[in-house]
């Protein structure tokens, strides 16, 4: 342990500890920098986060400089703001300062820190700035203004530590260096998005938000990625009941503070044309009460004779339907779809967000075959809760022509198509849940946008056919499923899902 | 806090016959109306009602009238699409899609750029806000009327050519 003081207060920090994330700790606020990122190595380049250190002749910055023993520690002291400011002005000598058409601005750090610390006057007229290239596109998601970039490198390190890819270096020298793709490459790993995120100004912008939305109108939700089983804590940015993009949101144990691209363009499934709006019966729009008419008709007041749950489901609406078919009678399947390849980074092979979610409530999942001959066995109506299990030709023969097929689910498809009575129910942003990712960590998510159309929340629908079957309890709320779901597969007292913890919730004996 | 020792409120007070009838408070009325009538048929110059529309006030140069969009020399908006107006618009009346330029060196440009005249308050936080210099009051038209909301709703084409169409 070291003992040191900070701002003439003494703190105690382990050997090691890099003297930039003390400093943060003890101000409650980072340092001004660019290049530092946690999760890359040390670079010090960009010479912002300069502390006065005494007996050090000079100031020194904070991010390459661990902790010592007595250290003491000055870092809002008149020579630290002053070296900050001038440090500050060099980077903004050659920035066009296009903020008005710039995606960062409102979330950039050259603003930011510029408000918090320079305001001096530019000594350089905008004719004598250097001049780079603007808006060049350098991969499929990402496209790069070199005039505005600080040279913090971040980007690069990223290629090159955590991907280990490389497709970014820097040339040049002096006011001359730039960022750039070597020749003939493209930024085109399934993690690019990540440099747009680490880039502190506007040099890196992702060009599937680009110019959709100023990012001071956007509202954030808290979720949880569906694209795979990994299950990526992000923060989903909306406003007026439209997601505009997805970032990631800190998980040490999951995610850290990346995320993969495939998983960032999973919002546009939430808007997707082929969105089921209003409950179909044979085909044709209904009305919520002629859906429930007919539902009552299917039902005959009895469970359904076979429920086949997706791992697209909420853990809620997968335990309601064990609650309405039975333990016998709800399976999942085929076990064969949304698979493909992962990696090693993030990616899952398997591109369900819920599939350990099943096995947590015992749920069985069946091979495309057994599940044909189920549906074939099953005598009266069937239940199909999410996804599109009719996408597998072996469930898709068995679908076909057969009646008493009531769906639950968000798009349109083949399960759509062969069912007898479709039930609009909401996605992932659409309501509150929790999916079980892969290491069997209970990951909650909230509501972020208004359901569209008559799509309605999935525990309401399969309550309401709960009370249709005349089964006791009645759920009410989400509180009351959750409290039951609780009940049935934790020790009592262990997990509160309205108040799920900030990174998930592991049950003992959880990891496999 | 004491009431004692204020007026008493005039239910209370006593009312003479006369003032019951209402009558000496009547020509007390018409006097004055009768003599600011002969006043102003005297001096019809000095009298405040203007004869609108056939004669119209004149206001400052800083009035804010109707909004109009600048153009560059090519006749395209100068507007850049920041969205810095509807950042500022207290009423947010304005409503901006943002697309990309042809040229890269404008790079972005307003795809559309709608006004909600109605809902507008005049304040002219808008021009305040600009950093292009693109949105103006400068106009001075304030008669604004149309026979359906939804004209009210005027959009890029219109505030570019700023004229009097459509809603008036």
């Amino acid at each position: 342990m070291a003992k040191l003081t900070i701002d003439d207060q003494e703190y105690e920090f382990p050997d090691g500890t890099s003297l930039f994330e003390a400093c943060r700790e003890a101000r409650g606020e980072a340092l001004p920098h660019f290049c530092y990122h946690p999760d890359l190595p040390v670079a010090g380049v960009c010479r912002l986060c300069q502390v006065e250190v005494e007996g050090m002749p000079k100031l020194t910055i904070a991010c390459n400089t661990t902790v010592r023993d007595g250290m003491v520690v000055h870092t809002r002291s008149e020579k630290v703001n002053k070296a900050v400011q001038q440090i500050l002005e060099l980077h903004l000598i050659n920035h066009p300062v296009d903020c008005p058409i710039c995606d960062q601005a409102g979330e950039c750090g050259l603003q930011n820190q510029y408000m918090q610390y320079g305001l001096y006057e530019s000594k350089v007229e905008i004719q004598a700035k250097v001049k780079k290239h603007k808006a060049k596109v350098i991969g499929p998601y990402v496209i790069l203004d070199m005039e505005r970039c600080v040279l913090c490198s971040r980007c690069v390190r990223f290629c090159n530590e955590v991907t280990g890819t490389g497709e970014l270096g820097i040339f040049n020298r002096g006011d001359r260096a730039e960022v750039d793709v070597a020749p003939g490459v493209e930024l085109d790993n399934n993690y690019s998005m990540n440099t747009v995120d680490i880039c502190p100004v506007g040099a890196l912008t992702s060009r599937d938000f680009r110019f959709a939305k100023r990012v001071w109108m956007l509202k954030s939700a808290q979720g949880v990625c569906p694209g795979c089983a990994t299950g990526c804590n992000v923060r989903i940015d909306h406003e007026a009941g439209r997601i505009y993009r997805l970032k990631p949101r800190y998980n040490p144990e999951v995610n850290g503070r990346w995320m993969c691209d495939r998983g960032r363009m999973t919002y546009k499934q939430v808007h997707s044309e082929r969105r089921l709006l209003t409950p179909l019966d044979g085909g044709k729009d209904v009305t919520w009460a002629a859906a429930r008419e007919q539902l009552a008709r299917m039902l005959e007041g009895k469970p359904p004779a076979l429920a086949v749950v997706s791992p697209h489901a909420s853990l809620e609406e997968m335990f309601l339907a064990v609650k309405l078919a039975g333990a016998e009678a709800t399976v999942s399947g085929p076990a064969n779809l949304d698979r493909e390849d992962g990696d090693d980074l993030l990616l899952d092979a398997d591109r369900t967000p819920n599939r350990r979610g099943l096995a947590t409530l015992g749920i069985p999942e069946l091979q495309s075959g057994a599940l044909a001959d189920r549906l074939r066995a099953a005598s009266g109506p069937v239940l199909v809760l999410g996804g599109d299990p009719a996408r597998d030709e072996a469930v898709a023969g068995a679908m076909e022509g057969r009646e008493g097929l009531i769906f639950v689910g968000d798009h349109d498809g083949p399960t759509a198509q062969a069912a007898q009575l479709v039930l609009p129910a909401a996605v992932w942003a659409e309501k509150a849940g929790v999916f079980v990712n892969r290491m069997g960590r209970w990951q909650g998510f909230q509501q972020a946008v208004a359901r569209p159309g008559a799509v309605r929340d999935g525990w309401r629908i399969l309550a309401e056919m709960l009370s249709l079957t005349g089964a006791a309890p009645a759920f009410e709320s989400l509180r009351a499923v959750r409290r039951g779901l609780t009940a049935k597969v934790l020790p009592e007292g262990e997990l509160d899902m309205d108040r799920m913890p900030e990174f998930g919730f592991m049950p003992a004996g959880g990891e496999r | 806090m004491s009431f004692e020792g204020l007026p008493r409120g005039s239910a209370a007070k006593k009312q003479s016959f006369l003032e019951r009838t209402y009558f000496p408070e009547i020509i007390r009325g018409l006097v004055v109306t009768m003599r600011h009538l002969v006043k102003n048929i005297l001096h019809t110059s000095e009298m405040p009602t203007m004869q609108y529309p056939e004669e119209k006030r004149v206001y400052g140069e800083r009035f804010r009238g109707r909004h109009r969009l600048m153009q560059r020399e090519d006749g395209s908006p100068r507007c850049v699409a920041c969205q810095m107006c509807s950042t500022a618009c207290p009423a947010d009346c304005i409503t901006i899609e943002a697309a990309e330029h042809p040229d890269p060196e404008i790079e972005k440009y307003p795809a559309s750029f709608q006004i909600d005249l109605l809902r507008c308050v005049y304040c002219g936080l808008c021009e305040e806000a600009c950093p292009c210099d693109a949105i103006r009051m400068d106009t001075g038209i304030y008669e604004i009327a149309a026979d359906s909301r939804s004209s009210f709703v005027v959009d890029k084409d219109f505030l570019l050519n700023n004229t009097t169409e459509g809603t008036l």
